[in-house]
């Protein structure tokens, strides 16, 4: 049953939007808006980790620039909130396309740790070198216009603006994966150097994945800066690249639906298993145990067998 | 001329593995390299597919040089390898393998899929299967089927009847000879029964080094001959 979900996009789509409407209204609107966003944040990691198989432990310094990118803007230039998501967007994938023409060439532990450590670096720059610009460790709290109904305050409208990203970032990575670039790949994942003998210049498909994940990846920091008005360094924090590692494991890797319900376990977890256990991570590390020796496809994996 | 190598040698950290090797092959000529494990066959089809880059010494294909070429840029030329292993992508389907080698070579995917299909119809069948149910025979097929998209002029296969029950090796052999008028072909073969029947030319290869050619029709049909040469 699972399985067929997934093999029809407009299906796949609405079960998203009926779940997370069902679940904003039923809970908070503010704290899902906060999970959907995560979610994508997911989905542009989990196309360069699920689909490409390539593992980063630095796709939050992508979520920094978006989310920083945004913010500078609307701080030093106008808070025009549409602008704003646009140049964290292209903050971020400008970001992916020069550091991605050396980190690409790249994999395994290398790509994962040169990830890092250029997150590291990223961090860095916010935090000591321009904190005129950044706000240093403080950050930078930001007003943003509103046109009409278009209104970012407004919790509704950013509700279900976020959701309609969240549809349209699902909708494009589906139909990205469907298409001859997605057998690619699928492909590129098992084995390289095959790819390569069929003609491919695989350095280049690499190329536009990495930016397309970190731009991904970039719309989900613009979007946390208007969310909350506000951004600051924890958005690039390295060590928090663990948390999407750790959603795209649960959900289960490579596809859209492993990436949302990885997102929002992770989501649900630590939001709301903090208010019980003050080390709520303890109980995430063990989960992540089970998931490692039991439920190595994680929890959509596991239903699409079912 | 089609392929002209000369003085290849191609080492592996410090070991030299090939050392000096001149060969060719002619348009429409199946030549088989038949040594030992270790006698550097593979090493010399990878060298040829790009794979590995020599230390020194020229390939020349269709009078252009294409040592130290990037590999797929050399595929690109019209140069295809199959690969001992059997590996095709598990995870397509046997549509999808096909159509991952059409695409960068602009080639139909009816044309595709009418060159797998010519060399074994059954596996029609198979097209929307993922490819990881095929047998090892043919996970073959579809490796040479897949070589064949995109008209290349030179094929390279690296054991093509390894691991495979003799009425599989039958099948291989007659795709084999049926592609032999269309195309050029380098194939390692350690199974000297099936070189006798396909060869046109055989290099010996012992230690990294062309020990022996063997053009003669009537020597390349007597195993007994060259067998131990080996």
């Amino acid at each position: 049953m699972f399985s067929k979900i997934e093999k029809n996009p407009f299906l796949t789509l609405a079960i998203i939007a009926g779940g997370f409407i069902l679940f904003g209204y039923s809970t908070s609107l503010p704290k899902i808006t906060d999970f959907m966003i995560f979610c994508i944040f997911v989905l542009g990691f989990d196309l360069l980790y699920g689909h490409m198989g390539q593992l980063s432990f630095g796709h939050m310094l992508y979520l920094g620039a978006g989310s920083y990118g945004t913010a500078i803007f609307a701080a030093f230039v106008t808070p025009d909130p549409f602008l704003g998501i646009a140049v964290g967007i292209f903050t971020a994938a400008l970001l992916a396309f020069i550091l991605g023409l050396i980190v690409v060439r790249t994999s395994g532990a290398c790509f994962a740790l040169l990830n890092l450590a250029l997150n590291e670096v990223g961090a860095f720059m916010v935090l000591v070198p321009f904190p005129q610009w950044t706000g240093g460790e403080d950050g930078l709290s930001l007003f943003f216009k509103s046109y009409g109904f278009l209104n970012f305050a407004n919790p509704t409208f950013l509700f279900f603006f976020v959701l309609g990203s969240l549809l349209a970032v699902s909708y494009l990575i589906m139909r990205f994966v469907r298409s001859p670039y997605g057998m690619f790949l699928k492909a590129t994942k098992e084995n390289e150097v095959r790819v390569r003998f069929l003609g491919y210049n695989t350095y280049i498909y690499k190329l536009i994945t990495f930016v397309l994940s970190g731009s991904i990846a970039g719309f989900a920091g613009a979007l946390n800066t208007i969310n909350l008005s506000y951004t600051s360094p924890s958005l690039i924090d390295p060590t928090r690249n663990v948390e999407v590692i750790f959603a795209a494991l649960m959900g289960g890797a490579g596809n859209v639906m492993g990436a949302i319900i990885g997102g929002t376990a992770f989501m649900t977890i630590s939001n709301y298993l903090a208010r019980y256990i003050i080390r709520w991570e303890m109980f995430l590390g063990v989960a992540l145990l089970i998931f490692a020796f039991k439920f190595r496809k994680g929890i959509w994996g596991y239903l699409r067998k079912v | 001329m089609l392929l002209n190598v000369e003085n290849l040698n191609v080492h592996y950290g410090r070991a030299q593995v090939l050392h000096g090797i001149y060969t060719h092959v002619q348009e429409g000529e199946l030549v088989c390299m038949v040594g030992r494990n270790g006698a550097g066959k593979t090493t010399f089809l990878k060298t040829i597919g790009g794979f590995m880059r020599p230390s020194s010494g020229t390939i020349t294909f269709r009078d252009q040089r294409i040592d130290g070429l990037p590999l797929e840029n050399v595929a690109l030329k019209g140069i295809k390898y199959v690969f001992q292993d059997k590996r095709v992508f598990r995870e397509l389907t046997v549509r999808e393998n096909i159509e991952l080698a059409a695409f960068p070579v602009k080639e139909r995917m009816d044309e595709a899929i009418g060159k797998v299909l010519s060399i074994h119809p059954g596996m029609e069948k198979h097209l929307d299967s993922k490819a990881k149910g095929l047998s090892g025979g043919e996970r073959q097929i579809l490796l040479i089927g897949r070589a064949l998209i995109g008209n290349p002029q030179l094929l390279l296969i690296d054991e093509p009847t390894e691991g495979l029950a003799a009425k599989i090796i039958g099948q291989i052999v007659g795709i084999l000879l049926q592609m032999k008028a269309k195309l050029s072909m380098i194939v390692v073969e350690q199974n000297l029964a099936t070189v006798s029947r396909l060869a046109d030319r055989i290099y010996v290869m012992k230690e990294g080094v062309i020990l022996r050619e063997i053009a003669d029709r009537e020597t390349i049909q007597k195993p007994s001959l060259y067998e131990e040469d080996l």
